[in-house]
């Protein structure tokens, strides 16, 4: 989780394309995972973001996103599958129809996860700012607040770990416990981890402040972000998605 | 006390990491080690306190293998003052927060004697127990996290550049009383330290690293006259260190800092040509 969020250099045709591209692909993907209610579109869905990760030479990014989620869509599934009530019963509560609903819903869940995190990993924090104020004249502060915050979560994430292993350090047993235990021993110290945050949040505002955020506009940026011929292939693919699943 | 044999540790991020280190430290030593960013000296303490595990070697603390016990099972015998103290303070009030470590490693101790300890901790750290930590400075919040080890009363104690950003009057404050458990209680001390002022008042033994390895150990006036070591280990010595070595006097065999300070003077008054 860590480093979910992290840029991963590279030159791939995905790296290369504008940012508003892989943020609209991302949008396109999620939207077409709640369209559709049929399980082969779903597939379908899955396997543009594996070839999403493939070309863009994050494979092991896309690996470690499917394993991170692993453990929440094994228990959605078991959940959906005992839950739903219609349909011919497989094995002893659980039917067809719920083993069917639990796939989708595990699937949906899968295909909406993962192209953010992994249009993330193949654009710069930086780029997807300008990119964002020039192309679409978001205001340069909302675009800011969506960097920062996709910018703190490994931040907190560490901050989180490392106030785990101080109070591991004092006898707290983290080292031992595990589910529920564990995480009724994380709430209190979500307090030190609000305050630090807090705290930083102030820091970089006050850093933004000096170095003259407030005199930010659409054409500061000395980078520009013109659309590619990959962009409006892109574009196509996009609406051959979007279709594919509202008509399929 | 503390014990690491041929210890060596690497990061799967590439980050600065340990190779081949062992040394030993005898109960009651205060010893820190200096070096260079980079250097491997907070990697060294975190596996002499079992939040890392080294890939090769062993470290042991009283005698014991620490892959034989848990790091929150070691808190009673192992303090670690971080150099972040906001990562070990989680509660409202500096009693509250004495009290959960005490509460949480000596369950063996009644509420009575848990309020006494506590409040004798607060005493001796010149803190009423209603201050909110949070609101404290940061010298303030570091004395908070380490009243809150010491009231444990620990073996050993291991701090992790416990005066980075303080001001030097709280710098004096924490290694005062750093010293005093030390001096009062035996309790082995082993500092990372990048003030070598700090280091030359308080500490008995200097391990010296770079790049991950252990280039020397032995007593810090000793380390700090090797200046082709502290070429080495990137190491600048104490003002006064350097400036004996300059005028090549025999007080750096002084054994505190005032006596040193009077044999410059007296070597100054001399011209400095005493070798």
């Amino acid at each position: 989780m860590n480093n979910l969020f992290e840029y991963v250099p590279g030159n791939s045709f995905i790296h290369r394309l504008n940012p508003i591209t892989k943020l609209l692909l991302t949008v396109v993907i999620c939207v077409a995972a709640f369209v559709t209610d049929r399980l082969p579109v779903l597939l379908g869905l899955l396997a543009v973001n594996l070839l999403f990760g493939l070309i863009a030479g994050v494979a092991g990014r896309t690996w470690n996103i499917l394993r991170g989620l692993l453990k929440i869509a094994v228990f959605l599934f078991l959940l959906q599958a005992l839950l739903y009530r219609g349909g011919n019963p497989v094995f002893w509560i659980i039917t067809d129809q719920g083993l069917l609903t639990a796939g989708k819903v595990v699937l949906r869940l899968v295909v909406v996860c993962m192209p953010l995190t992994l249009a993330l990993a193949v654009t710069r924090i930086s780029d997807l700012t300008n990119a964002l104020t020039q192309v679409l004249h978001v205001p340069y502060p909302y675009a800011f607040t969506l960097a920062a915050t996709i910018r703190f979560i490994p931040q907190f994430v560490e901050e989180m770990n490392g106030i785990m292993e101080a109070q591991t350090a004092r006898g707290i047993p983290f080292d031992t416990a595990r589910g529920l235990k564990k995480f009724s021993m994380i709430v209190p110290l979500c307090a030190p981890l609000l305050i630090s945050s807090v705290r930083k949040t102030d820091q970089t505002a006050a850093a933004a402040e000096v170095r003259g955020f407030r005199l930010r506009t659409r054409d500061s940026a000395y980078k520009r972000y013109p659309f590619s011929a990959g962009d409006f292939a892109v574009f196509a693919c996009c609406a051959a998605i979007l279709a594919g699943a509202i008509l399929l | 006390m503390i014990t690491l044999e041929h210890v060596s540790f690497s990061y799967a991020n590439g980050q600065p990491s340990v190779k081949d280190v062992s040394f030993h430290l005898p109960k009651g030593e205060f010893a820190a080690i200096l070096g260079p960013n980079g250097a491997g000296k907070t990697t060294t303490v975190r596996l002499v306190d079992g939040l890392l595990q080294p890939a090769e070697g062993r470290v042991m603390i009283d005698g014991s293998d620490l892959r034989e016990s848990r790091v929150s099972d070691r808190a009673r015998k192992v303090g670690f003052l971080f150099q972040n103290p906001d990562r070990q303070i989680c509660k409202n009030t500096v009693r509250e927060e004495i009290l959960f470590g005490l509460r949480t490693v000596r369950p063996d101790l009644s509420e009575e004697a848990l309020q006494a300890r506590a409040e004798e901790t607060l005493a001796d750290f010149s803190f009423t127990g209603k201050e909110e930590p949070f609101s404290l400075s940061r010298g303030q919040r570091q004395r908070v996290a380490l009243a809150s080890i010491l009231a444990v009363e620990p073996e050993v104690l291991i701090l992790d550049e416990p005066t980075t950003g303080l001001d030097y009057r709280e710098c004096c404050h924490i290694m005062d009383r750093i010293r005093k458990m030390n001096e009062e209680k035996q309790v082995t001390i082993l500092m990372v330290c990048h003030d070598m002022e700090v280091v030359l008042d308080y500490a008995r033994q200097a391990l010296v690293m770079a790049d991950g390895r252990l280039l020397a150990c032995g007593p810090i006036r000793d380390i700090f006259r090797d200046t082709a070591l502290m070429e080495q280990a990137s190491v600048l010595p104490p003002q006064m260190i350097g400036l004996g070595l300059r005028l090549g006097g025999t007080f750096l065999e002084a054994d505190t800092p005032d006596a040193m300070a009077d044999a410059l003077i007296a070597s100054l008054r001399k011209g400095g040509t005493e070798k």
